[in-house]
């Protein structure tokens, strides 16, 4: 039961008489009189990212009411937590031997290559379901799916000067775990105490920073995968929980969706469905679309590559992000071809480091290639406009970071400033998203080729049965060397046509619109494109070579 | 509508600081919250980022866009710039012996009124506002004053208040509408409300009743002629009914008149309500008190019976010699005391306290609290010395430092942490207490008495001034009142948005949280729109023991609304329901999971909906004790929980909001459920639930759906007509 007012919404009200209710009492209770919300551009601003209509999935019954069940997440966590607790275990107690073991064959030969699927088919689909961010939230809530008012923890906010960074952080954890996980040798071949002993780190931390921090701040900022899956899972159909009406959501005074309401938890992931333009920070929990009061928010579906052609609003914490996570995909490519281990084994040994990977080497080139990356933006920068693109939201042609700020808030913003390197850098990097994402799972597949039959036996061995190491799945193979290499290159090609398609349709929007030479523009953009998709192929080849 | 003249240093003296509105845009999703509360107008959107931007220069520091974004996306760096708050002056009388001139100063001037008025922010969603218990406009009635129209800053006020000049002059503000402003949840002193509020009552012209015609005809008895009977009285009788007040005591006002000192409240100002109510031709019964066994014959012979009895039954201390002469309760001392104070009389001769001969008597008052004071200050002023001991730590005891700090200037001492143990006599009459020392660790728990730490004090005269209760003889037939005002198990979203809890204990507000207090204020106050028995309304004290005066005069005020809203008739009786007249206002109430009992719902709606008959279909979870209060015929509609037959029951967010109804005071109700097998005894469950609360149950109704999701409508019909008593011609309604 909750109490009553009324109130009055726009300027035009100050000064005036209350209106008045029909309730019991006959008069308004809370003289509420808020200002109009700021609508004026707001239908061009949503125009190309807001989802068809028809394609709200929780307009069929069985969807909304899977989606409005409260136990909907916990049922997607639970098995993935009993997979992974296994995985601790097993790492530990089981068998040395990396091909043999549950914790090993598990992670490394099929969730690894499961969550590319997802990401590239999906979008966020691994966060709903992730056992990590799933168990600590668990904690965080006192609850495994019901809506409790009070959390556990301090309920800090992430400190601002990290957060202002957006992705990066996330970035930066991803780059520090590979790291380890090379230097550890945790996934290939293999390593199944320090695969347990890393999922155990990941538990710790998630629950650390649960319990310090609001909301899921761990998953929006922490989280190694969070910019690999907020990125390439701009590629996904998952639009996630969108407004149906925004002009409802824009005069909604109590933003359940954002606060929490009864029956649902304010948006763990900072999102707010009334202005999401991207998959990027959907969680895909349905926390927003059991807390809105007005169901108002709907479960939506997007054509592929949307989330990444569509934004007017292109953050720079993405663009950098996917350059940075080119440059670890090149790193782990280059480092099997042995011009890398002569460079890793001479550092090593000025620097006295013990073994693979050097951590400068391994900085240097992710950083490298970043920067020829951002040097080639800076090329095609200069064939863009110097002076403020005027924003034009009722046209199709928008340049974001090209657009003059609209105050020192923009200005001083890092994920929103402007300038003419951005101007370019900015929706060059959005297009390469496909290629990028294509080159993760492209490497992720020889695992799965190779070994992921292993599990069976693997599986069998608990119970005594299937033989073990003399199984013929555990020897089997699913396709060669060769073949894999092929169809890594195939895997490579799709992710170049998609990032030619999608750069097209950004360069036509984004771009040519505010160049000073669209035909430098182009060339820089889809040669880019091509470089990559052309170097990726090469590395494998190469890489295929070496062993 | 910049509403401060210039920013100015606080008197913390923090003018030089740069003003920097942070947004963190990586964080702010564009909802608009801060920007459609903002008193300033310094926030904005940029339309391509969709976050919001700030223009410094239009900041003046208030924060409440810090306390109200959702997701914590904005940060205020620099002062909170505001003027310096308003002095609170006071009369300082050569000497305060039968002085009964009021000490707290108005503002003198309308210059000053208006400097004052300046540092009004007029917040969009002002959380002032939900601080007053009454919810007076008070934004618009500063306006009102910063523009020079008292007038209409004073009917700005009579809207929602009938007693302004009582409630500004003895309202604890920095607990209410003070401690919630803005600029007090910005940790600075707040807005001067109650000294503007004041300066209203005192220099705008009296203003006539606005006269109806909404109750006309309406028989209404009020028991009680305090805040409450006031202001339900005003409400009343200014729509044309016919309103009887019974009073206990020779004079109408109850705690304004006798409970309150002149020094705080001057008997002119308290007297004036019923001044106007007895010219206004309100049927005023004094010396009558109204017994539990009385009660159903005033319900027979009034078409409305509102209790505001109050809590008059002051509490004794159950100590050894309480018994003795020279222990009196608050009550008595006040209402001798005053009358001294006007006669010009001493102490000695007041007869009732027996302390002939005593020209300088020593009084110990026990508690610390409104009352108390009270006490000890009269006391003061008949020439006696004065010590008022309370049981609670000082940190914890709900006292207003501003009333102990006056009783100290006037000489009262006060000792905290001390308890009376026992008292001894010579001859039957008091004559020591002896006192001991208590610890108290924290506000939850209740002082525990040190050993060994007695001390005997000689007294002439004991006051008890602990508080009152309702007197148990009338609180039989109060049907559970009086309720405990408790923080709500749900905290109301629009609260939430308005930022009132998020710096919650403001030190203005002596580190009290507003928010929360606010709310349970609140929630007692719609209870008292509800009746606690058919054609029965309880209020004020009565409902929730002892509080406020504004607290009272809200109910008094919500209750005639009701009453007023709904015209119930004694013509049927007192036991045939609340509502004799025909149904013309429906809820239907409806927790729906698929859609299905949602859709029965509005096909009931189509049903009984006529010109004569409002019907409104809302789910449950936005339902309001407002709602309730408008309904005189509730329909509940509930989908059944379970897997085939096994565990079948309601589900458990119906179950919840049950445990949240309040009683319904015969309320006709009628439920219906939807099923897929078999409902088992869930309807029979569910009627008995809310007999419980009170309802009385007119129809029931089980639907069964089909897994396709039609359903049988066979009922709807009979269902809906039982309910008017009309039988309508209904198309066939499927709902898939």
């Amino acid at each position: 039961m909750t109490i009553t007012e009324a109130s009055q919404v726009g300027d035009e009200v100050k000064g005036e008489s209350p209106s008045t209710i029909s309730g019991a009492t006959g008069s308004q209770r809370v003289a509420v009189r808020l200002r109009k919300p700021y609508e004026t551009d707001v239908e061009q601003r949503f125009r190309l990212t807001d989802p068809s209509k028809g394609l709200e999935l929780s307009k069929n019954k069985h969807v909304r009411r899977v989606l409005k069940n409260r136990k909907f997440q916990f049922f997607l966590i639970l098995p993935n937590q009993i997979v992974f607790w296994g995985v601790i275990f097993l790492g530990i107690l089981g068998t040395v031997n990396p091909d043999l073991n549950f914790a090993t064959a598990i992670t490394w030969f099929l969730w690894f290559a499961l969550v590319f699927v997802m990401m590239v088919v999906v979008g966020r689909a691994w966060c709903v379901m992730c056992p990590f961010g799933g168990f600590a939230e668990w904690i965080q809530r006192k609850s495994f799916w019901n809506r409790t008012q009070k959390a556990l923890g301090l309920g800090r906010k992430f400190p601002e000067s990290i957060a202002k960074y957006g992705l990066i952080t996330s970035v930066g954890t991803f780059l520090l775990l590979t790291w380890l996980e090379e230097f550890f040798n945790i996934a290939g071949p293999g390593n199944p105490e320090a695969t347990s002993i890393m999922v155990i780190g990941i538990v710790i931390s998630a629950v650390t920073f649960f319990m310090v921090f609001e909301r899921r701040t761990f998953c929006r900022y922490v989280c190694p995968l969070s910019a690999l899956i907020g990125s390439v899972g701009a590629a996904g159909t998952a639009a996630g929980f969108r407004t149906k009406d925004r002009d409802k959501c824009l005069n909604c005074k109590t933003k359940e969706c954002m606060r929490g309401g009864d029956e649902g938890f304010g948006c763990p992931w900072y999102t707010w469905p009334g202005s999401a333009d991207s998959n990027l920070t959907c969680g895909l929990c349905s926390e927003c679309y059991k807390a809105c009061p007005s169901d108002n928010v709907g479960f939506f579906i997007q054509k592929p590559l949307t989330s990444m052609i569509a934004p007017l609003r292109r953050r720079a914490d993405v663009a950098w992000s996917v350059l940075l996570l080119w440059g670890l995909v090149v790193f782990q490519q280059f480092n099997a071809v042995s011009l890398y281990g002569t460079i890793d084994n001479w550092l090593n040994t000025k620097m006295h480091f013990p073994q693979y990977p050097n951590p400068v080497d391994y900085i240097g080139i992710i950083f490298l290639v970043t920067l020829i990356m951002a040097g080639i933006a800076w090329v095609g920068s200069k064939a863009m406009k110097k002076d403020a693109v005027q924003l034009d939201l009722s046209g199709s042609p928008v340049n974001f970071a090209g657009a003059k700020a609209s105050s020192k808030t923009i200005k001083h913003s890092f994920v929103d400033k402007k300038s003419q390197f951005r101007s370019f850098m900015l929706p060059l990097s959005y297009g390469l998203i496909p290629v990028v994402g294509a080159d993760y799972f492209a490497r992720q597949l020889p695992k799965f080729f190779l070994n992921v039959l292993k599990l069976v036996p693997d599986v069998g061995a608990w119970f005594g049965i299937g033989g073990g190491t003399n199984a013929k799945l555990f020897n089997a193979e699913i396709l060669s060397g060769n073949q894999i290499v092929a169809v890594q290159v195939g895997v490579i090609i799709v992710g170049m046509l998609a990032s030619l398609y999608a750069m097209r349709k950004i360069i036509k929007r984004d771009i040519v619109p505010f160049a000073t030479s669209p035909f430098a523009t182009k060339l820089v953009a889809y040669g880019t494109v091509l470089a990559c998709g052309v170097g990726a192929s090469w590395l494998y080849v190469m890489m295929h070579a070496a062993t | 509508m910049t509403l401060i003249s210039e920013k100015t240093k606080s008197s913390e003296g923090d003018q030089m600081e740069k003003m920097d509105i942070h947004i963190f845009s990586d964080r702010c999703a564009g909802c608009q919250e801060c920007v459609v509360r903002c008193p300033t107008n310094a926030l904005k959107m940029d339309s391509l980022s969709w976050t919001v931007v700030a223009e410094d220069e239009l900041c003046v520091g208030c924060r409440q866009c810090e306390r109200t974004c959702p997701f914590t996306a904005i940060k205020i760096n620099g002062p909170v710039m505001v003027d310096v708050r308003i002095k609170q002056e006071h009369f300082k009388p050569m000497s305060i012996d039968h002085n009964a001139d009021e000490l707290r100063l108005p503002i003198k001037s309308f210059e000053d009124a208006k400097k004052e008025a300046m540092r009004c922010l007029d917040c969009p969603d002002p959380t002032c506002l939900r601080g007053c218990p009454a919810h007076n406009d008070i934004p618009s009635f500063i306006r009102a004053v910063r523009e020079g129209n008292l007038q209409e800053a004073h009917s700005v006020l009579s809207r929602t208040s009938v007693l302004p000049d009582v409630c500004s002059r003895v309202c604890d503000q920095a607990t209410q509408c003070e401690g919630s402003c803005s600029w007090s949840l910005a940790g600075k002193q707040p807005v001067a409300i109650g000294l503007l509020e004041r300066f209203i009552t005192e220099n705008a012209d009296f203003l006539p009743l606005e006269k109806g015609n909404k109750a006309t005809g309406l028989e209404v008895a009020i028991i009680g002629s305090g805040p409450a009977g006031i202001a339900a009285a005003t409400e009343l009788v200014k729509q044309g009914a016919k309103v009887t007040v019974f009073e206990k005591d020779s004079t109408p006002g109850g705690l304004i008149t006798w409970g309150i000192p002149d020094f705080t409240l001057p008997h002119e100002v308290a007297k004036r309500p019923w001044d106007r109510l007895i010219n206004e031709g309100v049927n005023l019964k004094v010396n009558t008190e109204i017994k539990e066994a009385e009660v159903n014959d005033l319900l027979g012979n009034y078409d409305a019976l509102i209790i505001a009895c109050g809590a008059s039954q002051p509490i004794k201390l159950p100590v050894e010699g309480g018994d003795l002469k020279g222990v009196v309760d608050a009550t008595t001392f006040l209402k001798n005391g005053q009358e001294a104070i006007n006669n010009g009389s001493s102490i000695s001769e007041i007869e009732v306290l027996g302390l002939k001969g005593v020209s300088s008597p020593h009084i110990l008052v026990l508690g610390a609290g409104n009352t108390a004071m009270d006490v000890a200050r009269t006391a003061r002023r008949l020439g006696a010395s004065v010590r008022a001991i309370d049981w609670m730590d000082q940190k914890f005891a709900p006292v207003r430092p501003d009333e102990l700090a006056e009783a100290k200037s006037e000489g009262v001492e006060i000792t905290f942490s001390s308890t009376l143990v026992s008292l001894t006599g010579n001859n039957g009459r008091v004559s020591t207490a002896k006192i001991a020392k208590t610890t108290q660790t924290s506000a939850k728990e209740l002082p525990k008495v040190q050993s060994g730490s007695t001390s005997d004090e000689k007294v002439d005269l004991v006051v008890m001034a602990m508080g009152y209760r309702v007197d148990p003889d009338i609180q039989k037939a109060l049907n559970g009142a009086p309720i405990r005002k408790k923080p709500a198990e749900k905290v109301d979203r629009r609260w939430i948005a308005s930022g009132i809890f998020a710096n919650p204990a403001p030190e203005f507000a002596r580190g009290q949280n507003v928010g929360v207090i606010s709310l349970s204020r609140e929630i007692a106050n719609q209870l008292s729109m509800i009746p606690r028995r058919p054609r029965m309304w309880v209020v004020g004290d009565a409902l929730i023991g002892p509080a406020t005066v504004v607290e009272a005069m809200a109910h008094g005020r919500d209750a005639a609304r009701a009453i007023i809203t709904h015209k119930p008739s004694k013509s049927g009786g007192s036991e045939v329901g609340l509502y004799a007249t025909k149904t013309a206002k429906v809820l239907i109430a409806v927790e729906s999971r698929g859609g299905t009992t949602l859709k029965i719902g509005e096909a009931i709606q189509k049903r009984i909906s006529s010109s004569d008959v409002e019907v409104r279909v809302q789910k449950l979870n936005t339902i309001t004790m407002e709602d309730i209060a408008w309904a005189d015929h509730l329909i509940l509609g509930t989908w059944v929980e379970g897997f085939v037959v096994a565990k079948v029951g309601l589900p458990k967010f119906t179950k919840a909001w049950l445990k949240t109804l309040p009683p319904l005071g015969g309320l006709p109700t009628s439920i219906y459920v939807t099923y897929s097998f078999n409902p088992k005894d869930v309807l029979g469950n569910l009627a008995k639930e809310l007999e419980g609360k009170g309802a009385k149950i007119q129809s029931k109704e089980a639907f069964k759906t089909t897994l396709g999701g039609t359903v049988d409508l066979s009922g709807i019909d009979n269902f809906a007509s039982s309910i008017t008593g009309q039988k309508k011609g209904a198309a066939k309604v499927t709902t898939r």
